[in-house]
C-alpha cells in the first residue's frame, strides 16, 4: 500500500487504482467473513444449507460499497432505504447498537428477511459504515406455516412479526424483551434463536472488521472509495448504454390466476432506452393498485426487480474487462418509475407484500428482459424459469424421530434459468432474484432434519424451451412423507403462463404438481395451496424450464448433438425442433441436416412438425417415471 | 559424501520444476517432463548425483527412503485426462454431480456456460436399491438388474467405476455387493465404493470423491507402480512414500488404492515444513506458510501447532470444478505470481490470473512474451539482476521489461515506468494478501499473532510488503525456500484417518456406545501402527469428533483430549471445547446449549525419524564486499539498497533495508524500514517495521 497515512486527513484524497484495488478487497473480504459465519452457524436449512441471505456494507451516505456474493433481489435497492430509516428513527447512535429490521414499508424486501443493521461508529464517534446482514427466516410467525403469505388479505391477516428498525442490542447486549416476544411468536424459537445469534454474529463481525479498516486506511480514504467506485460505475454504464439501439418496448408477463385472483395479475413493463444520454428508464407504472393478496412488491423489490431485469440484459454487452458493477453509480443512469399505492409499486399500508421476492418480482424482472430482447440480438434474456414448485415449499410438521416441530424452506431442484445471447440457461438458477447464487440442498441433509424422504430428483428430457441458446430443463422431485404428516406450503407460479422464450426461441415448460397417493393413484393439486400429505403419499414436484434464445435451427449443431448424447433431448426432438439429423450413434447427416434447417428457416416449421404447446399438465415421460 | 548412512530422497514434481532435496537439504531441480514424469525425476537425480560425485546408480542404491509428491493427478482432472468412468447411483438419483450444491459466481455475468458433470450422464446409471436415513433398507438392491448394467458398462469400454449410493455411510451393504459384483463381472476393472473412500453426510460430496477417485485410478495406479518399478532398475531397494493431501505420507501401494488423496498433495506439505522451520528456530506455534510460484500462490497454516484441515477441497474454481468431499489440508491458491500479466480493467490495474507461463513468458525472458508480468516489475524496479536470475544461467532483458510495463500499463495510465512496476507488484501482492485473509479468517487465525514463513522461488519479492500490510512482525525465509514442499515431503509421518458415525448429544449422551466407538478407532490405528508404521520411530493417535449445534447445518471439529468417557464431568468438558472451538472459528458461541456429535475420528501418525538438522550454508561462506545497486520502492522512489548473497551473510548478523539478499534460487528483498537477520538454523528473520 502506498504509504496512505500520508494521504490521511486532507480534504478530498483521489486514489490510484492499485489504492482502488486495495480497498476494494479489503471490504469485500470483510463481507465474506461476515457470510462464513452466518452460513456455517445458521441452524435452518434455508440459510445454512440454501444460503438464502446477504450481507453487505453500506458508506455513510447509506450506499451499497461491498456486496460480494449476495443475493441480488436483497441487496440492490433496500439497504439503502433501510439504513436511512434507521438514522431517522435513532438519531442518536451509538457503538454496540444493532437493529432489527425486517418491515418491507421502510426499505425491506419482505417480512421473511429479517435484517440486521450495525451502525459502525469511529473511535472519534462518527458514523462511518452500517452494515447489514439479512437472512430468510424459517419461520416469521406467519398465520399459516409459510414465509411467502400469497392469500393474505392484508399485513394483519399475514401475520407477521414486523420490526421496523427496533433496537436489538445496546452496549453489545440483547435485548431481552425482543428475544421473549419472539419465542412466543415464531414456530420452532430454537431454530430461531440459533439463526439469530448467526445473524447478529454476522453483523458483528462485519463490524469489528471494519473498525480494524478505519484504523488502518483512515476514514477519508474509505470515503473517497465508494465516491470513485460510483463514479467509475456509472461511467461504464454510459457506454454500455451506448451500445444500445435508441428504442421503447412494452412487455406483458401474467402471474399465474390463484383462488383470490382468479384472473391472474398482467404485469406490463415498458423500458425506454437513450443511447445519447445514456440513460434507460423502466416503468412500472401502468400496474393494477395494491392487490388484496399477499403478493405485492414492496419498494425495494420493485425497484429492484427492475434493476435486475436491466442488469441481465445489459450486462452481455459490456466490452470484455469493461464489466458492469451494480450499485449506486450505475444506478444513476437508470430510472425506475413506480406509483404509490401499486402492486408493483410503493405498497400502501397494510396491503400484504409478504410474497414480494419471487411471484410479481419474477415477472417484473422477466418482462424487463423481454424488453430488451427484443431491441437488439445480443442483449437480454429469455423468461426465467418461475418459482417456487414444491421442490422448494416451506414444508412443516412435527417430527415422529423427535416428537419435535419442524419448519423450514426446501432447495432441491427448481426452476431453471434462461436461454441468452452467449449461453445456455444456469440449471440452478432457481430465480430471477435468487440469480443461481443460492446453493442447493443435500438429499441426506433434508432427511436428517425432516421426515421426509427424497424419492427422486431428475431433469426431464425435452423439456428445455428451445432455442441457439435454450433454457435449463424443467426438474422433477418426488417427496415421500415418512411415518408423520407434512404440510407443504405451495407457492408455484408458471403452471399456467410458463417461461416465454425470445427472439425465435420457444417457450419453457409449465410447473406441475400433484400428490402419489399411499394407496396409489395420481391426483393434482393446486399451484397456491395449502396441503398437507399423509405419511406414505409422495409429493411431485415439476419445475418449469427456462425459455429458449434465438431460433432452435440456429443452434450449434454440435451442441445439439452433446444434448441428445447426454440425454436432455431425444433424438425426435433434435430433428423436428432443431433440424439436426442423426442416426442411432448420433451421427449426424450433414446433407440433410443442411437441408431441413434451410427448410425451416424459410418456411418455419412444417405443419406436422411445429412446436406444439407445452400441455396444461403431464410433462413427456412422466407417467413411465411415476 | 563422506558417510554412507543411508539417504533420503524427496521428489516433488511440480509444474515447472521437479524438486530433490536429499536429507532436507541439498536441493536440486530439473525440468519437469510432462508426458512423462518419471523421466524429470531420474534427470534431477542425475543432477543429484553429479553434484555428489555420484552416478545415478550408486545415488539410489544408497538411499533408503523416497517420498514423492506430484500435481500429475491434480492436472488430470483439471484438463480431464482421466479414465473413462462410470458412476453408479441409487434409482431416482442420476443427477448428484449435475447439480452439485448450486452456487454461481457473477450475478449478472450470463457469459460462463453451465459446468460439464465430472462423468457424462451417459456413463451414469441408476441402481435399484434405496437405504432410508435410519440405515433401513427401503428398497433391496436389484441384483440382477445391476449385473445386467455392469454388463452393458463392459460393452461400452468402461475403465473404472464409482459407487454412491444415498446413505451407504450408514448402511454400506448394497455398495459392498456391488463391489462384489463388479469384481465378479468386471474382473479388472478398478471401483470406488464411496463410503469406504469418504464416510461423510451429504450425497454430492461422498458422489464426486468416488467419481474423482475411480476415474484416477487406472492412470495413477499405472504410473504409481512404473515409479517404483524404475527405482528398483536402478537399484533402490527402500520403500517409495507418496504425499497425500492430508499433509503426510502413505505407501506407494495404498495410494494407488485411492489416488485422490495425491490431489494437490504438493502444496499439502508446505505446510509440514513450515511447522518445522517455525519449531527450528523457536518461533511459536502459529505461522501463515505462503509458497510462490511462476503461476499461483498457495498459501496454508499452522494454527497452535496444528496444520488446519478443509472439508471442501475443490479442484479448479470454486462452483465450477469439481469437489473431491475430501478434507485436506487446507490451501488457498490465487492466480498470482512471477508470470501473473498485468492488465487494465478501465481505470482499475489488475494483475492475474492470467499468465505467461514459461511460454512465451515474461518480457524479459526475450521469448517473444510482449505482457508484463509481475517477474517485469521486479526486474524494473531492479529487484531481480538481469545477470544473475537463476545463478546466471539465464540472462533476462530489463529494456523488454521496461517496455512492456510502458506500453501496457504506465503509458495509458499516464504514470513512470518505476511507479508502474511498484503498482504491478503491489496489485499482485493485495491478490496475495486476499488469499492469506481468506484462509486466516475461515480458520480463526488473526495474521498479526502469526508469522509468516515465506517460500517458492519468487517468495521473497512479496514476503515483506505482505508481511507489512498483514502487521507480522516477523517473516521467515528458510535456506530452503525454493522448495517448501520437497522439504515438507522429506520430514511428513505417516498419516491416515479414520471415522465412524454415531450421532449423540451432550444431553442424552451414551458413554458405553461412545466408548465402543473409540475403542474400534484405537484398535484400528493400533492395527496401522503395527502394519505401515511398524518401523516409525514414534506414534501418536489423536482423537476428535465433529460437533454443531442442535439442528446446526456444519460441524465443526472438536480435538478429544481422551478417548473414554466415563464422567459427567468429561461430557461437560467436550460441550465447554465446543464453545471454545465456535467462537473462534465462527466469532459466537451459544453457551446454555447442548452440543450434538456425528462423526468420531481418529487420526494415527507414526513418525520416520526424518528431521531437519540444520543449515549447510553456513558451512562455508565466502567473505565479500559490500555492494550497491539503485532500487525503486513505492513512498521512497530509487534508493541505494545493500546487495548481499545469502551464503555471505553470518549468523546473528542484522541487516538494514533496504537490501536485496540474493541466495541460490530466490531473492529477498527488505524494504528500506525493515531489518533482516540471518538465523542459527540458516533461515532469515525479516522485521518488516524494524523493531526486532
Amino acid at each position: 500500500m502506498a504509504a496512505p497515512e500520508t494521504r490521511r486527513g486532507q480534504a478530498a484524497p483521489v486514489l490510484d487504482p492499485v489504492q482502488m484495488a486495495v480497498v476494494q478487497s479489503r471490504l469485500e473480504g470483510t463481507v465474506r467473513a461476515m457470510i462464513h459465519t452466518l452460513l456455517r452457524s445458521a441452524r435452518s436449512g434455508i440459510l445454512g444449507v440454501a444460503k438464502d441471505f446477504s450481507c453487505c456494507i453500506l458508506n455513510a451516505e447509506d450506499e451499497v460499497v461491498a456486496s460480494a456474493g449476495s443475493i441480488p433481489i436483497h441487496v440492490m435497492q433496500g439497504p439503502d432505504m433501510m439504513a436511512r430509516w434507521m438514522k431517522r428513527f435513532h438519531p442518536d447512535l451509538r457503538r454496540g447498537d444493532a437493529f432489527l429490521h425486517n418491515s418491507p414499508y421502510h426499505g425491506n424486501t419482505h417480512a421473511a428477511d429479517w435484517s440486521i443493521l450495525v451502525p459502525v461508529i469511529d473511535y472519534e464517534g462518527v458514523h462511518r459504515f452500517t452494515v447489514l446482514a439479512k437472512a430468510h427466516q424459517g419461520d416469521c410467525g406467519n398465520g399459516e406455516p409459510t414465509t411467502y403469505a400469497i392469500n393474505a388479505r392484508d399485513v394483519y391477516e399475514e401475520g407477521a412479526l414486523i420490526w421496523p428498525c427496533v433496537k436489538a442490542q445496546e452496549h453489545y447486549r440483547d435485548n431481552e424483551d425482543l428475544v421473549r416476544t419472539c419465542q412466543m411468536r415464531i414456530r420452532v424459537p430454537e431454530q430461531w434463536w440459533g439463526d439469530y445469534l448467526a445473524l447478529v454474529g454476522s453483523a458483528r463481525i462485519g463490524e469489528r472488521r471494519l473498525l480494524e479498516l478505519l484504523d488502518d486506511l483512515g476514514a477519508d480514504m474509505l470515503a473517497a472509495y465508494g465516491r470513485q467506485l460510483f463514479e467509475e460505475s456509472e461511467q461504464r454504464m454510459i457506454e454500455a448504454i451506448r451500445w444500445l439501439p435508441r428504442a421503447r418496448r412494452t412487455a406483458v408477463s401474467t402471474h399465474d390466476p390463484f383462488p383470490r385472483l382468479p384472473d391472474g395479475v398482467p404485469v406490463r413493463v415498458s423500458v425506454d432506452v437513450d443511447p445519447d444520454d445514456g440513460l434507460i428508464t423502466v416503468d412500472l407504472r401502468d400496474n393494477p393498485d395494491c392487490l388484496p393478496v399477499g403478493i405485492n412488491l414492496s419498494e425495494a423489490a420493485a425497484r429492484t426487480a427492475a434493476l435486475i431485469g436491466v442488469f441481465n440484459s445489459v450486462g452481455n454487452v459490456a466490452p470484455i474487462g469493461q464489466e458492469l458493477k451494480a450499485n449506486a453509480g450505475s444506478f444513476r443512469r437508470v430510472s425506475v418509475l413506480v406509483r404509490e399505492n401499486c402492486c408493483v409499486g410503493i405498497p400502501r399500508h397494510p396491503h400484504s407484500v409478504s410474497a414480494a421476492t419471487t411471484n410479481l418480482q419474477d415477472r417484473v424482472s422477466n418482462a424487463t428482459m423481454r424488453c430488451f430482447s427484443e431491441m437488439l440480438d445480443g442483449v437480454g434474456l429469455a423468461e426465467f424459469g418461475a418459482p417456487v414448485p414444491p421442490s422448494g415449499a416451506v414444508i412443516s410438521g412435527t417430527d415422529p424421530r423427535t416428537g419435535k416441530p419442524f419448519i423450514n424452506q426446501l432447495q432441491l431442484a427448481a426452476a431453471g434459468g434462461p436461454g441468452g445471447p452467449s449461453t445456455d440457461g444456469w440449471l440452478t438458477a432457481y430465480s430471477t432474484g435468487a440469480a443461481g447464487m443460492m446453493y442447493k440442498d443435500s438429499v441426506e441433509i433434508d432427511e436428517v432434519k425432516h421426515p421426509i424422504r427424497v424419492l427422486e430428483q431428475r431433469i426431464l428430457q425435452d423439456t428445455a424451451g428451445d432455442g441457439r441458446h435454450r433454457g435449463a430443463p424443467s426438474a422433477l422431485v418426488r417427496i415421500e412423507a415418512v411415518d408423520a404428516a407434512i404440510e407443504f406450503m405451495i407457492n408455484s407460479d408458471g403452471t399456467v403462463n410458463h417461461p416465454r422464450g425470445v427472439r425465435g426461441g420457444h417457450d419453457g415448460m409449465p410447473a406441475d404438481q400433484w400428490v402419489q397417493q399411499a394407496g396409489g393413484g395420481l391426483r393434482g393439486v393446486g399451484a397456491f395451496h395449502r396441503e398437507t400429505i399423509s405419511p406414505g403419499d409422495v409429493m411431485v414436484s415439476v419445475s418449469s424450464s427456462g425459455g429458449g434464445y434465438g431460433p432452435p435451427w440456429e443452434r450449434a449443431v454440435a451442441d445439439v448433438v452433446r444434448d441428445v448424447e447426454e440425454g436432455w433431448l431425444s433424438r425426435d426432438r433434435a430433428m423436428e425442433v432443431y433440424g439436426v439429423v442423426m442416426n442411432e450413434h448420433h451421427r449426424v447427416d450433414e446433407i440433410a441436416t443442411h437441408r431441413l434447417r434451410q427448410e425451416i428457416a424459410e418456411w418455419g416449421f412444417p405443419p406436422a412438425m411445429a412446436p406444439t404447446p407445452p400441455p396444461a399438465s403431464g410433462v413427456p415421460g412422466l407417467p413411465r417415471l411415476l | 559424501m563422506a558417510t554412507d548412512r543411508p539417504l533420503r530422497l524427496a521428489f516433488d514434481t511440480g509444474g515447472t520444476f521437479t524438486d530433490l532435496t536429499i536429507d532436507g537439504l541439498g536441493l536440486y531441480k530439473s525440468s519437469t517432463t510432462p508426458d512423462d514424469p518419471v523421466v524429470g525425476v531420474m534427470n534431477v537425480c542425475d543432477v543429484a548425483a553429479a553434484d555428489l560425485g555420484l552416478t545415478r546408480r550408486e545415488l539410489l542404491e544408497r538411499a533408503s527412503q523416497v517420498v514423492y509428491g506430484t500435481t500429475r493427478a491434480t492436472n488430470a482432472v483439471i484438463n480431464a485426462n482421466t479414465a473413462k468412468t462410470a458412476m453408479l447411483l441409487t434409482t431416482g438419483h442420476p443427477d448428484i454431480l449435475l447439480w452439485r450444491e448450486g452456487g454461481r459466481i457473477g450475478t449478472f455475468d450470463f457469459t460462463v456456460q453451465y459446468p460439464d458433470p465430472y462423468i457424462p450422464r451417459r456413463f451414469t446409471y441408476e441402481i435399484q436399491e434405496r437405504v432410508g436415513a435410519a440405515g433401513e433398507v427401503v428398497i433391496p438392491l436389484d441384483e440382477a438388474k445391476t449385473i445386467e448394467t455392469l454388463q452393458e458398462l463392459k460393452a461400452t469400454g468402461i475403465e473404472a467405476v464409482a459407487v454412491c449410493f444415498l446413505w451407504s455411510i450408514l448402511n454400506p451393504a448394497h455398495e459392498l455387493r456391488v463391489g462384489e459384483l463388479i469384481e465378479e463381472h468386471l474382473p479388472g476393472v478398478p471401483y470406488t465404493l464411496s463410503h469406504v473412500l469418504n464416510p461423510s453426510i451429504r450425497e454430492y460430496r461422498r458422489a464426486s470423491a468416488a467419481a474423482i477417485d475411480a476415474s484416477l485410478k487406472p492412470l495413477m495406479g499405472t504410473f504409481l507402480h512404473r515409479l517404483s518399478e524404475r527405482f528398483a532398475e536402478e537399484g533402490f531397494t527402500g520403500r517409495v512414500l507418496v504425499m497425500t493431501s492430508a499433509g503426510g505420507v502413505l505407501d506407494n501401494n495404498s495410494v494407488a488404492e485411492a489416488p485422490i488423496h495425491t490431489l494437490a498433495s504438493g502444496p499439502a506439505a508446505a505446510p509440514v515444513a513450515g511447522r518445522r522451520f517455525l519449531g527450528l528456530d523457536d518461533l511459536g506455534d502459529t505461522a501463515i506458510v505462503t509458497d510462490a510460484g511462476g503461476t499461483s500462490f498457495d498459501v496454508s497454516l499452522v494454527r497452535r501447532g496444528q496444520i488446519p484441515w478443509t472439508r471442501e477441497t475443490k479442484i479448479g474454481r470454486s462452483y465450477y470444478g469439481p469437489m473431491t468431499g475430501f478434507p485436506s489440508v487446507d490451501v488457498k491458491s490465487v492466480g498470482a505470481g512471477g508470470g501473473s500479466i498485468a492488465w487494465l480493467d478501465g481505470g482499475i490495474l489488475r494483475v492475474g490470473p492470467q499468465s505467461a507461463g514459461a511460454v512465451p513468458g515474461p518480457a524479459c525472458y526475450g521469448a517473444g512474451g510482449t505482457s508484463a508480468t509481475v517477474t517485469d516489475a521486479c526486474v524494473a524496479l531492479g529487484y531481480l539482476e538481469p545477470s544473475r536470475f537463476l545463478n546466471g544461467a539465464m540472462p533476462l532483458h530489463a529494456d523488454l521489461s521496461r517496455e512492456a510495463i510502458e506500453r501496457e500499463i504506465a503509458g495509458p495510465l499516464g504514470m513512470g515506468v518505476e511507479e508502474a512496476a511498484a503498482a504491478i507488484l503491489e496489485v499482485a501482492t493485495e491478490r496475495m494478501i486476499n488469499a492469506i485473509e481468506d484462509i486466516a479468517i475461515s480458520q480463526g487465525v488473526d495474521p498479526r499473532d502469526a508469522v509468516m514463513i515465506s517460500g517458492g522461488g519468487s517468495g521473497g519479492f512479496y514476503a515483506c510488503a505482505i508481511a507489512r500490510r498483514l502487521g507480522c512482525d516477523q517473516v521467515i525465509v528458510p535456506e530452503a525456500a525454493a522448495a517448501l514442499s520437497a522439504v515438507g515431503a522429506f520430514i511428513s509421518d505417516l498419516v491416515a484417518d479414520f471415522a465412524v458415525t454415531l450421532p449423540t448429544s451432550t444431553d442424552r449422551f451414551p458413554n458405553d456406545e461412545v466408548n465402543r466407538v473409540l475403542a474400534e478407532l484405537g484398535r484400528t490405528c493400533e492395527d496401522f501402527i503395527a502394519g505401515p508404521g511398524s518401523d516409525s520411530v514414534e506414534q501418536t493417535v489423536s482423537y476428535s469428533v465433529e460437533a454443531r449445534y442442535p439442528q446446526q447445518i456444519w460441524d465443526l471439529e472438536v480435538p478429544l483430549g481422551r478417548s473414554e468417557f466415563t464422567e459427567d464431568d468429561h461430557i461437560e468438558e467436550l460441550r465447554q471445547a465446543f464453545h471454545g472451538v465456535h467462537n473462534e472459528v465462527l466469532g459466537i458461541h451459544d453457551e446454555g446449549s447442548a452440543v450434538e456429535t456425528m462423526t468420531w475420528r481418529a487420526k494415527v501418525r507414526c513418525e520416520l525419524g526424518t528431521d531437519l538438522s540444520g543449515a549447510t550454508a553456513l558451512m562455508a561462506a565466502p567473505p565479500e564486499e559490500p555492494e550497491t545497486r539503485e532500487v525503486y520502492f513505492s513512498g521512497s522512489g530509487f534508493v541505494d539498497a545493500t546487495i548481499r548473497t545469502l551464503a555471505s551473510i553470518r549468523p546473528d548478523e542484522t541487516l538494514a533495508g533496504p537490501a536485496i539478499i540474493e541466495g541460490p534460487a530466490t531473492t529477498v528483498v527488505v524494504e528500506p524500514q525493515a531489518t533482516a537477520k540471518r538465523l542459527e538454523s540458516g533461515s532469515l528473520v525479516i522485521h518488516p517495521t524494524g523493531n526486532a
